[in-house]
């Protein structure tokens, strides 16, 4: 079968356009914490990623010929060069592995401080997420520290990936 | 074995325009001042010039100020005829034009390149402070939009994850990188060009206002306009082959993913593959080099600079700066001797290469190393590196 596009870029049930930002398959939400940010070009490779995040969904993909995992989405093994790869679904909770708090106003009504946390996730060592973290969370904030994976609403309303500590340190 | 492209090329010229916060000139006219002065250093007519490169050239301007002037430009407003040129927005960092001019010159495709670095990022953020990235910008494209959307608008917090990541790894303080902070402002202080060459203490150091933890506003380069240029040339064509500086060894490797967040390592920058590159072709060792001008756009990469080229072990850089004698000018390893971006302004990597150049042929004035004959240049952080070993 000859495919369009990267093969393993299964054409979306949707029909999702690939117009970029104003992609009406991709829902929108009242812009949130991040509404200052930008957001992402919406691509042929990264637009299953993002409509899954809408849904509060973590799709990463995976290569059919040899299992690894590729992220982010490239439509190709990095690892043996398969162009045949799919999606799955990685829950957590994740790991801290860095992170850092951000005091500076790098945009207008840009609202501080809020964190930023890269986290990898036990059995999945080829990736890590940078997601966002909420003001009220980030005493727990620290390298280590599990978090559980949430979606929060982001520029133009698309939701992005951000993460929570877990247990009993959240302040409110 | 063939000769080496390094053994071919040496750096006959080099100028820099006036480096100042808001400067009231253009980009373009302190491109042509830097150019022409480093053509007359080089003792070359302009019309000599047969090749030009920069970085980053026609690009995306992710911050205003940052994109210097087209290359095309700059070739009409000189009447340069050229047998060869480039621009590298993407490539061994900002070096890229530096390492692809070496290359074009052994070839044979040009005897004698200009390349430059011109950077107006004080008189860009005039009206509205320092800017995110991507000011401007419709969407973040590419790897951007890894990181823009989530929040990450700035390098300082991605810088900022790599220091964290060190700390933990290996008790890296806040303190150590004060020393480099506080160090490179007493260098400063016998750098006439300098921005800032009042003293600084620890104490002022440590209390400045947070920008990305662990990183304060002391531990991010301080933007300028300014513009430099080297001349490159074959080595059988130089006016005065005393005053030339020769390139030991050169690298631009890159060895892992190529990504801000995905880098394999946080403890580690491409700096490492680079750096391994440049040993590879040499027979010197990290314990020939005298004086070390390794980049700090933010002070945690000069600390992974010093363990990329073997200066210390992996993770030991913070107590090998500790106390700041080690790095002072009459230490064992003069580092940043003209104040580093963190004082001497964000030239963008090329004040590092200036500075090598000047102290290898004994004209670094107050600041001068006696007898410098080896240096390291290291530039660039996360997943961007070049990296060069100078000689006289």
């Amino acid at each position: 079968m000859v495919l369009a596009g990267p093969p393993g870029h299964h054409p979306d049930p949707s029909g999702a356009s690939l117009t970029g930002i104003d992609d009406p398959s991709i829902p929108r939400v009242a812009g949130g914490v991040g509404a200052w940010g930008l957001p992402p070009e919406i691509t042929e490779e990264t637009a299953r990623f993002w409509q899954a995040a809408q849904e509060g969904e973590l799709l990463i993909e995976r290569c059919v010929a040899c299992g690894f995992e590729i992220f982010p989405p490239r439509g190709v093994c990095r690892s043996c060069g398969s162009r045949l790869v799919e999606w799955f679904q990685v829950c957590g909770p994740g790991v801290v592995y860095s992170c850092t708090v951000n005091h500076q106003v790098w945009a207008p009504d840009m609202k501080v401080p809020f964190g930023l946390a890269l986290v990898e996730f036990p059995g999945h060592p080829s990736f890590r997420v940078l997601g966002h973290v909420a003001p009220e969370d980030l005493t727990a904030l620290e390298i280590g520290t599990e978090v559980d994976l949430v979606f929060l609403p982001g520029p133009t309303g698309l939701r992005i990936p951000g993460f929570r500590p877990r247990g009993e340190e959240r302040s409110k | 074995m063939t000769e080496r492209p390094e053994d071919q090329v040496v750096i006959s010229g080099l100028g820099q325009s006036a480096v100042g916060r808001r400067l009231p000139r253009s980009g373009f006219q302190l491109t042509l001042d830097a150019i022409q002065k480093a053509v007359s250093d080089s003792g070359l007519a302009l019309d000599a010039v047969d090749g030009l490169a920069t970085y980053p050239g026609l690009t995306v301007r992710v911050l205003p100020g940052f994109v210097g002037p087209d290359i095309y430009e700059i070739q009409d407003a000189l009447g340069l005829r050229l047998g060869w040129h480039i621009a590298t927005p993407q490539g061994a960092g900002q070096l890229a034009p530096l390492m692809a001019a070496v290359l074009a010159i052994a070839g044979g495709f040009a005897q004698h390149v200009v390349a430059f670095r011109t950077i107006t990022e004080a008189s860009g953020q005039r009206l509205s402070g320092r800017a995110g990235i991507g000011k401007g910008m419709e969407m973040a494209e590419g790897p951007l939009a890894w990181l823009l959307p989530v929040g990450a608008l700035s390098a300082a917090n991605w810088a900022a994850l790599y220091a964290a990541r060190h700390m933990h790894a290996y008790g890296t303080t806040k303190e150590q990188l004060g020393w480099l902070a506080t160090t490179q402002r007493s260098h400063a202080a016998k750098n006439p060009a300098a921005i800032l060459r009042e003293p600084l203490t620890m104490e002022e150091y440590l209390a400045a206002r947070p920008i990305s933890t662990p990183l304060s506003l002391l531990d991010c380069d301080i933007p300028v306009d300014g513009a430099t240029a080297i001349v490159l040339s074959r080595r059988d064509a130089v006016v005065d082959p005393e005053r030339a500086v020769r390139i030991e060894a050169m690298g631009g490797a890159l060895r892992h993913r190529p990504l801000w967040e995905q880098w394999d390592d946080l403890t580690t920058m491409a700096a490492h593959d680079a750096a391994a590159q440049l040993w590879s072709r040499t027979d010197l060792t990290p314990s020939d080099v005298d004086i070390a001008q390794l980049y700090d756009g933010f002070s945690i990469f000069t600390l992974m600079w010093l363990e990329a080229f073997g200066f210390c072990p992996p993770g030991e850089s913070g107590p090998y700066v500790e106390g700041g004698e080690r790095i002072g000018l009459s230490g064992e390893l003069p580092l940043n001797t003209w104040g580093g971006q963190l004082s001497g302004g964000r030239l963008h990597g090329w004040g590092f290469l200036a500075e090598a150049v000047q102290q290898l042929r004994g004209e670094a004035g107050a600041r001068q190393i006696p007898d410098a004959e080896v240096a390291a240049v290291g530039v660039g952080g996360g997943p961007v590196a070049g990296a060069l070993l100078l000689a006289r």
